[in-house]
């Protein structure tokens, strides 16, 4: 089998021939990466498009057992009152409507507080409101530390109150 | 011209470090948008809870007020009109025992509807739920009081 073997040198190998070959090779086997490069991006610019860094939040909520009922006195009741239109009104136990703007009701539920640390809100919430008042009124009694709220049905009553402005 | 062509080799060889350096971290961190049975904007709030991945019943009211029930493979979902509500949840809650009920509302849906749906949980003994919402920023101001 002597034709599988490397052809042997008829000139003894000097010391530095590799030294001498090498470089010629190396330039031979140069690869054009722009079409990598091109993929890589490609792949890469759609990874970074479809990202989503953010994962769905919640709310926790607990609701009551139906039908449990707690006696309250009215003094440590203040009822808040979103209408139709999102306008909203307070209310201080058995007082009269007063008008209170979305931006106002952080310092209402914490002034609210500090004068009664019993106090309790009522939160009424006209039907046709759309419920993204109700999670905003939800969060900004969350803010304000008040863990003690109750959505309550409104009554034709409070709807026509409201109308009627205060 | 041809003779300054020549000239001119980049070794791109960092270049192509730093692409696919990326381009792994992008494919490892993504996560696609989870699928929606119906598509809803939902209402922005402060609160930070995850929701959890799997094992979650979901409620998703439209805008219109429709109601439709699913998990989070939601190939299975299905319209419920509101008078089948109770019903359906009990249905579902037997199916999935141990699965946590979100419901996901639009940020425009009445809230009647939405009070409504609220109550029949409780009524199905599902007194702990959690609302999916999107994260606000937190006013400023509103925070200096956790201090």
């Amino acid at each position: 089998m002597a034709d599988t073997q490397p052809a042997q040198p008829d000139r003894p190998i000097m010391e530095d021939e590799h030294a001498l070959i090498r470089p010629k090779r190396r330039a031979g086997s140069r690869v054009d990466l722009t079409p990598l490069v091109d993929v890589a991006f490609l792949l890469l610019i759609f990874f970074m498009v479809t990202t989503v860094f953010r994962r769905p939040l919640a709310m926790e909520v607990n609701m009551p057992e139906p039908g449990a009922t707690v006696e309250v006195p009215a003094s440590n009741v203040m009822t808040v009152l979103v209408d139709r239109d999102e306008d909203m009104f307070y209310r201080q136990g058995d007082g009269a409507l007063r008008p209170v703007r979305w931006e106002e009701l952080d310092d209402l539920f914490v002034a609210g507080q500090e004068a009664n640390p019993d106090l309790i809100i009522l939160v009424k919430i006209h039907r046709e409101a759309r419920y993204e008042s109700m999670v905003e009124m939800m969060d900004t009694l969350e803010e304000a530390h008040m863990n003690r709220f109750s959505l309550v049905p409104m009554r034709a009553e409070d709807a026509r109150l409201m109308e009627e402005g205060p | 011209m041809a003779a300054r062509r020549v000239r001119i080799h980049t070794d791109m060889t960092p270049l192509v470090d730093i692409a696919f350096l990326l381009l792994i971290f992008f494919m490892s961190t993504t996560q696609f948008k989870p699928p929606e049975a119906v598509a809803v904007d939902l209402p922005a709030s402060t609160s930070e809870i995850h929701v959890p991945e799997t094992g979650t019943i979901i409620l998703t009211i439209t805008r219109a007020g429709e109601i439709f029930l699913s998990t989070e493979r939601v190939l299975d979902a299905q319209a419920v009109l509101p008078s089948d509500l109770m019903n359906a949840i009990v249905t579902w809650r037997g199916m999935y025992p141990d699965a946590v009920v979100i419901v996901k509302g639009d940020r425009d849906a009445p809230f009647g509807i939405m009070a409504d749906v609220m109550d029949t949980l409780a009524e199905a003994k599902t007194l702990r739920f959690n609302l999916m919402t999107d994260l606000k920023e937190r006013r400023p101001g509103a925070g200096a009081r956790d201090e």
